[in-house]
């Protein structure tokens, strides 16, 4: 107990004494959660983004493992979550001060508010997690299974339109909430009804038209698509992380979770597959054998017992994906 | 003992104010000053690296910190996924925070300004939704995905006992698999002291079907009936009590042989009303204060006694105030 009280008192004063430092600059900063920085005002000195090391995904850290040229910093990172500071990063032994003293102009713990790509990015990528549930909803469907598609037809509306519900006005889409939330109302109270069918086409077309807000040139960019397998990956290996245990698949909803969001990741790949492979045929194949790899853990909707891959083997290959991916970032 | 002590640093001179108060009440009430608390018994198991006979009694007042002339307590909570063996027939994969079921007891003070900086290593996205007055950004209803963290900042207020739990949907199957915990804010003066214990109800839905199988005080059923909480005669308790329970509308709490005053939602001082039951829908919580004139064991339950014969059932050992006598063993069987 005084131990940890003692650990925490150190990192404070090296937090205070950089707190004066910087007021004599700016505006003492507020070290509160409620500040969200626009993209452009935290600008790093250097150029670029400033990065939330408590909410970044891997690819996102890559970039100071590679400055810093320390293997496995990105997961280092995400394993000391959460921070209050990004003087944690020192006071948790993930970097050294001489280390956290030459990227400290590039992190920060307040939200960031996406701007350009990387906003389209992400929002792509929830439209392509809403997709992916859509996709194993209607497997489901079509199996007669209604009352285990249900979750996957409640998960787009409950969990990822909050998300984006003002961007969807913002980019003049109209709303589709309404009839996701009728379509769940139907298969739970009326799971024969004629109308399903139909509906979920109608969906994925709302889906469809949101993600045309974004130019057709500016989406289907290799770059653009890769930045959503990413999320689409890293979503999947997360819930199948949850879906296993004890060497078993123990929860059927979040293996079939992590299956809808591995079909469309390949499905999206299929569409830049043959330019990438023009353009860079080894790293192009290095991804083909990653996203094959992984197919292999979902072999159908019904969850294969044992699991055809464990959940480490599954993070193993989507980071490999992710690497790969790296190469035609620009 | 010791807790009462790390209760009173932590509080520092709103403990003084709370042992005046006391002072200035009749009877019973002055033995409020020192709450005694008996030694845990050796023979009670940690069911799944959870020690619930300890837990019942933990208070997490987080770390103290000043910053910018105001007192911040800043706690850090992670969401995991971890199996508790719930009998030696039952293991269930539980969703919880910090491992354990129901999450900390997260305790402040009124006005303090509150910092959860909250971490999900949960699989699937959670949140952390607290009840309270605060601003519609630190409600805690978007989802945290797997991995990544965020920090929810806000003024602890009203003062009263509330809540926790996760927002993300289907919300009652996040609840159920234990994603919620007491979050008690003090009044500024403090209360008077007294033996106090945190228990929540909750209910396990172990097939996914909507309906609860199994019971519980504090996340391991008919625990606290196999191994009673022992407490001292004439020691005045406090419960800060919720109920948890999902797929059941409401229970009724009850306990044996005595009356206790009712605090509704810990939000007044004294006490209004006596019952030795009370009704509690989903997420409805209150303190209620008693004292055993007698030694003995006492059981309380919720009065759907078909909830309470299914794992949420419990006792207190009453032991004699001078240590003399043995109290009567504990009842193993059903509801007599």
């Amino acid at each position: 107990m005084h131990q940890t009280v003692v650990r925490r008192l150190l990192p404070l004063v090296a937090i205070t004494a950089l707190l004066i430092a910087c007021a004599a600059e700016t505006e003492a900063p507020k070290p509160t959660a409620t500040a969200s920085t626009p993209a452009t005002e935290s600008m790093a000195m250097g150029g670029g983004r400033k990065v939330n090391i408590n909410t970044a995904i891997l690819s996102e850290l890559d970039k100071f493992e590679g400055l810093l040229a320390i293997p496995a910093l990105s997961n280092r990172i995400q394993a000391a979550r959460p921070y209050a500071s990004p003087e944690e990063l020192v006071s948790k032994n993930v970097l050294t001060q001489e280390q956290f003293d030459r990227i400290k102009d590039q992190v920060t713990v307040e939200e960031i508010v996406l701007t350009g790509r990387e906003r389209d990015v992400d929002y792509l990528t929830k439209l392509g997690l809403m997709r992916g549930h859509l996709i194993v909803a209607r497997e489901l469907i079509e199996r007669q299974q209604p009352e285990h598609a249900l979750p996957h037809f409640g998960h787009p509306v409950e969990e990822i339109y909050l998300d984006i519900e003002e961007q969807l006005a913002e980019r003049q889409v109209p709303e589709f909430k309404s009839a996701l939330l009728k379509l769940q109302d139907l298969v739970k109270f009326k799971p024969d009804s004629p109308e399903i069918a139909p509906g979920l086409s109608a969906a994925f077309a709302a889906i469809d038209k949101a993600e045309q807000a974004i130019p057709a040139a500016g989406r289907t960019q290799p770059a653009m698509v890769l930045g959503v397998i990413d999320g689409l990956l890293e979503a999947a290996a997360a819930e199948y992380s949850a879906a296993v245990n004890n060497g078993k698949i123990a929860a059927r909803i979040e293996y079939e979770d992590s299956r809808g969001f591995v079909l469309y990741a390949g499905q999206l790949y299929a569409t830049i597959g043959p330019q990438l492979d023009k353009a860079d045929p080894k790293t192009a194949e290095a991804i083909a054998v990653g996203l094959r790899k992984l197919a292999g853990a979902w072999p159908s909707i019904e969850a294969p017992n044992p699991p055809a891959l464990s959940a480490e083997e599954v993070a193993a290959s989507v980071k490999s994906v992710e690497q790969a991916a790296q190469k035609f970032a620009t | 003992m010791k807790l009462r002590r790390r209760q009173l640093i932590g509080w520092g001179a709103a403990g003084a104010g709370a042992v005046a108060a006391a002072a200035t009440l009749p009877g019973l009430w002055r033995q409020w000053q020192s709450a005694r608390v008996p030694p845990l018994p050796e023979s009670a198991p940690p069911v799944s690296g959870m020690q619930p006979l300890a837990l019942l009694r933990e208070f997490d007042y987080g770390t103290l910190k000043q910053e910018n002339g105001r007192t911040v307590r800043e706690f850090r909570i992670e969401a995991r996924t971890n199996a508790i063996q719930l009998n030696p027939a039952v293991s269930f994969v539980s969703w919880n925070f910090n491992g354990r079921v129901p999450g900390p007891t997260l305790r402040v003070k009124a006005g303090e300004r509150v910092r959860v900086l909250f971490v999900n290593r949960g699989g699937h996205a959670h949140s952390m939704h607290f009840h309270g007055i605060h601003a519609s950004a630190m409600d805690g209803v978007r989802p945290v995905r797997n991995g990544a963290a965020t920090i929810y900042e806000f003024d602890a207020e009203p003062f009263g006992v509330h809540l926790y739990h996760c927002h993300v949907s289907p919300v009652a199957r996040h609840v159920s698999k234990g994603l919620y915990g007491l979050f008690i804010v003090d009044p500024p003066g403090g209360r008077p002291p007294a033996d106090e214990m945190a228990l929540v109800m909750g209910g396990f839905d172990l097939n996914d079907d909507g309906r609860n199988d199994i019971y519980a005080f504090n996340g391991v059923p008919n625990y606290y009936l196999r191994h009673p909480i022992p407490v001292y005669q004439h020691q005045p308790l406090r419960l800060y009590l919720l109920n948890m329970i999902e797929w059941d509308a409401a229970v009724t709490f009850h306990l044996h042989a005595n009356f206790f005053k009712l605090l509704r939602s810990g939000r007044t001082l004294a006490a209004a009303e006596e019952a030795d039951v009370v009704t509690m829908g989903t997420a409805e919580r209150h303190i209620l204060e008693f004292a055993y004139r007698d030694p003995g064991i006492y059981m309380f339950h919720p009065h759907q006694d078909a909830i309470a014969e299914n794992g949420c059932m419990g006792q207190f050992r009453v032991l004699p105030m001078d240590g003399s006598a043995t109290p009567v063993e504990p009842v193993h069987g059903g509801h007599g």
